[in-house]
């Protein structure tokens, strides 16, 4: 046994399998939503809706079955950067291209 | 205290070719880039000086077009990716596991495999000399790269190479992201890292989150040209303009990534050399983060006459300002340690010194850019490319030579010829400013870049007369490092293990280092450790006899490399030749996995 | 201190006390989040400029920009909406992807259950569930190849239009990144029957395989939402 084990062993001892099983039901309910979300007719809701339950998902399933939340916060901070500076990249570009009313320079 | 290191027996000494090709020690590998990138530095060098010889006069005609516009796009991909890059790689390799009191960086094999697709890339992208060489810039602007404007196979050179060559940058930084991390010797805090080792640290986060984004350009690129996809292509509903933001997404921090490590370098070598801690330690390391982190909000700034909205266009020229900031910070430290400090001109102070101004230049012609109109103006003229040379020659080349005669004795435990050195120096300096400070001027008058040739009646002859001969200057005082370099190897080994007093721990050990670096990890007590202990009268600990584990040599890493470059031949060649490669790179992963490695 | 993969467990004295392995794997996942950042940006750049059939969703369209389509394409947009506007029925089929992608959320909960087996020293459970979730992928991959020859079969191909190019190179990434997440869990697999499995580190090999698999798990989480459940 490694230190390394013992030190993860110990961080998630709270998770066991009936867990994981609840998580997954959690998840899948999440996602049965967004499926009857996309076929009823909300209107401006249904995108915001559908972001923020995927990001949830998205959340859970790194907290929970990656086990972020019991890791090192150094962890933590280093994905979460990668992936927030993802975030922020597509909205730039997607923006720059969607109110794309070009102008002439000056 | 000389004798001190090095005493333990050294397990596993090899030599001969294989030992080579199988080796993971971190010297090794970093002493193959260096050799590798100094020999591309050569190979676009002499592009550059067919350029320059056919620019030198109006109506030359040294080289056609055609041939000029392999030469110019060659010039830039070969000194971008197969110069400068490797060559901080080299020091990284180098310097940063003795800079952090490590033996090794954190993934030996994988440090290997980085290097063999950096070569194979390397001749891969080169090879395309033999065909077409990619000729339409290093940045590939479609619909230049299209099938219908690019009909030959330049562009899938341009494509599968920058591939394999970004495989191999994302590998060496992530191995060096874990090892600056997690590799630290006992003390040695984040905030006692040296700024080499911190600057190393940032751009390899710019490595492997910007080389993404251009890695999804080159794949849309390499469908569009053999899987009849319209993503760059207008006639089938694509855009241009993507590609331009893919690539200077990526772009522009990787300038970052090109300027960072010079001034990691200098940060090291001014210090020592000027006989005082450097100033603003804390500054200069906020200031590199804060260049990083920046470095993602200002590429728009090389597309404003694409045409933009206002207010992103006003956003991309604010932050292109802003990011001058944190980069005055960082001259305005140098200049403060240097201040009433007791200075030593030798030729590696000289390079060092001689960055600031220098770089200062080029980054205030960078601030100018940030203004639009400005831009509109400048906008692919010459005084773009005087821009972009006095960063990247003047600035990151300049920073390179210094950290090569700084670092030269611990390498190889001989000295660099001084003489020699300053004659290198001074002809660099004289060459450099020749060759581009002439090009502001032509810009201003109205010279475009990428052209082969200009007519009489441009008034443009004098000033690209002295560029070229600034350019021949320039490729003399390189001449002159050469021969520094094979006259000094030929010397006996004198240099000491500390032979400049510096302050930090890759002085620790003897010089060249045994195979596990450091016989007894030095404890880390202080910032500027060697010079914590030298005033507080501590010894290096005495080397106990413990019996140090150096991971053994492997061929796995060039199997895989080779295994990778034949995925990447297919779409050069046939198809079979990637199929052919698959079970090459399942072979050489599985061996590499159940591999003992003690 | 060489801190290799299969180093001596005697050292693992890391500055931070994470292991180099998995700090490399989360860094690298990082990256690979800017990497199908990227392809998702590029999707949905092509998303609002759509012009020609087959469509993601059904979306009415000018009836005379049918001209010189080819028949299968025209097809889709039979239904006429008045003189000049045709609608074209979306061509993905969402209660297929929705079983799909319950597959590869499954296969999830199967990962876990595989690095709870193996952290507990028990091989058995490990070895059934890595089956398991290697099994799933594979289904993910035949939902997959089955969408692929359907939408080629109704005329959506990579040179169709910018939604074909887009939606193939997207989710082709995302499936060629599962489809090496399968070997890497069969390698596993079959490595775990060696004299001694997986070793003494047999909770962390099968751990950071499963950060891997989880990872590619959320991206089509993200997936399914922006391409499939996202109308036009």
């Amino acid at each position: 046994m490694t230190t390394t084990e013992h030190h993860e062993s110990a961080a998630h001892e709270g998770l066991g399998p009936r867990q994981y099983v609840t998580i997954f039901a959690i998840l899948t309910v999440v996602t049965v939503i967004e499926l009857w979300l996309s076929y009823s007719d909300i209107g401006g809701l249904l995108i915001p809706l559908l972001i923020l339950l995927s990001a949830f998902k998205f959340v859970v399933v790194v907290a929970y079955f990656m086990h972020l939340r019991f890791e090192p916060r150094i962890l933590n901070r280093l994905f979460a950067g990668g992936f927030v500076l993802a975030t922020l990249v597509l909205f730039a570009l997607i923006s720059l291209f969607w109110n794309d009313i070009t102008h002439p320079l000056g | 205290m000389a004798t001190a290191a090095g005493t333990l027996p050294q397990y596993g000494t090899h030599t001969g070719l294989w030992s080579w090709i199988t080796t993971v020690d971190h010297k090794r590998i970093g002493t193959m880039y260096l050799v590798t990138s100094f020999s591309f530095f050569i190979l676009g060098g002499i592009e550059a000086l067919l350029i320059r010889s056919q620019l030198a006069v109006p109506d030359g005609n040294v080289i056609d077009a055609e041939l000029y516009n392999q030469l110019f796009s060659m010039h830039a991909l070969t000194m971008i990716f197969l110069a400068v890059m490797p060559m901080a790689a080299a020091f990284f390799n180098w310097m940063i596991p003795l800079m952090i009191g490590a033996r090794d960086v954190a993934f030996p094999r994988m440090n290997a495999l980085s290097y063999w697709l950096y070569l194979f890339g390397a001749l891969l992208l080169t090879s395309s000399f033999f065909f077409t060489a990619p000729n339409s810039g290093w940045f590939a602007y479609a619909p230049l790269t299209t099938l219908q404007y690019g009909p030959s196979q330049a562009m899938d050179f341009y494509v599968v190479g920058l591939l394999i060559l970004g495989i191999s940058s994302v590998a060496a930084s992530l191995n060096f992201a874990v090892t600056i991390i997690n590799m630290r010797a006992p003390g040695m805090t984040m905030m006692r890292l040296p700024v080499f080792v911190w600057m190393t640290l940032i751009i390899a986060f710019l490595l492997f989150l910007a080389l993404p984004p251009l890695t999804v350009g080159l794949i849309q690129l390499l469908f569009d040209r053999n899987f009849t996809t319209h993503f760059f292509i207008p006639d089938g509903g694509g855009d241009p303009i993507l590609w331009q933001h893919l690539f200077w997404v990526f772009g522009h921090p990787e300038v970052y990534i090109l300027i960072l490590p010079p001034m990691g370098i200098i940060s090291e070598v001014i210090p020592t050399f000027s006989r005082k801690p450097l100033f603003g330690y804390s500054a200069m390391v906020f200031a590199g983060i804060a260049i990083g982190f920046m470095s993602w909000a200002v590429w728009s700034h090389h597309m404003f006459t694409t045409g933009l909205n206002p207010i992103p266009r006003a956003i991309f020229a604010a932050n292109t300002m802003l990011i001058g900031v944190p980069t005055g910070i960082k001259i305005f430290n140098w200049l403060g340690t240097m201040y009433g400090g007791n200075i030593r001109f030798n030729t590696a102070m000289l390079f060092a010194v001689s960055f600031i101004p220098l770089f200062t230049i080029g980054g205030i012609s960078g601030v100018m850019h940030s203004s639009p109109p400005i831009d509109g103006q400048h906008q692919d003229t010459y005084f773009i490319v005087a821009h972009l040379h006095y960063v990247l020659v003047a600035g990151a080349v300049m920073g390179m030579f210094s950290g090569l005669y700084y670092w030269f004795p611990k390498m190889t435990g001989r000295f660099l010829n001084e003489t020699l050195g300053k004659w290198n120096f001074w002809l660099m300096f004289a060459g450099v400013n020749l060759t581009f400070f002439p090009m502001h001027f032509l810009g201003l008058a109205g010279m475009p870049r990428r052209i082969y040739t200009y007519a009489d009646g441009m008034d443009w002859g004098f000033w690209n007369a002295v560029a070229t001969i600034g350019a021949f200057t320039l490729a003399l005082g390189v001449l002159f490092f050469i021969i520094n370099v094979f006259a000094s190897l030929r010397k006996e080994p004198t240099a000491s293990d500390n032979p400049w007093d510096a302050p930090t721990l890759e002085w620790a050990t003897s010089s060249p280092p045994p195979e596990h670096d450091f016989d007894v990890v030095p404890p880390v007590r202080a910032r500027d450790p060697l010079w914590y202990d030298r005033d507080h009268g501590i010894a290096r600990p005495e080397p106990t006899d413990e019996h140090i584990h150096m991971p053994p040599p492997s061929y796995y890493p060039i199997l895989l490399a080779a295994g990778v470059l034949m995925l990447g031949l297919g779409p050069l060649s046939s198809l079979a030749v990637t199929a052919l490669g698959v079970p090459v790179i399942l072979y050489a992963i599985w061996g590499w996995a159940l591999e003992p490695t003690h | 201190m060489a801190a290799e993969a299969h180093a001596a467990p005697v050292h693992h004295a890391t500055s931070t006390g994470t292991d180099n392995r998995k700090l490399l794997m989360w860094l690298f996942l990082a990256s690979e989040c800017l990497f199908f950042g990227s392809l998702i940006a590029s999707f949905l750049v092509f998303k609002a400029r759509m012009v020609l059939p087959p469509f993601p969703h059904a979306r009415e369209i000018d009836s005379s920009l049918l001209a010189g389509l080819p028949e299968v394409i025209q097809e889709q947009c039979a239904h006429v909406v008045s003189d000049t506007l045709v609608e074209c029925h979306g061509i993905l089929d969402i209660p297929v992807t929705s079983a799909s992608t319950f597959v590869l959320l499954g296969s999830s909960l199967a990962m876990v259950l595989a690095v709870y087996g193996a952290q507990h020293s028990r091989p058995g459970m490990m070895k059934a569930w890595l089956l398991i979730t290697a099994l799933l992928g594979l289904t993910f991959l035949g939902f997959q190849v089955y969408e692929f020859r359907t939408f080629g079969s109704e005329g959506l191909n990579l040179s169709t239009n910018q939604f074909g190019a887009s939606f193939f190179v997207l989710t082709g990434f995302h499936g060629t990144h599962v489809g090496v997440g399968v070997v890497y869990l069969l390698s596993l697999l079959a490595a775990s029957f060696r004299r001694n499995g997986l070793g003494p580190e047999a909770g962390f090999h099968v751990e950071t395989a499963g950060l891997y698999w989880h990872f590619v798990d959320i991206v089509w989480i993200v997936i399914f939402t922006v391409l499939y459940l996202i109308p036009s």
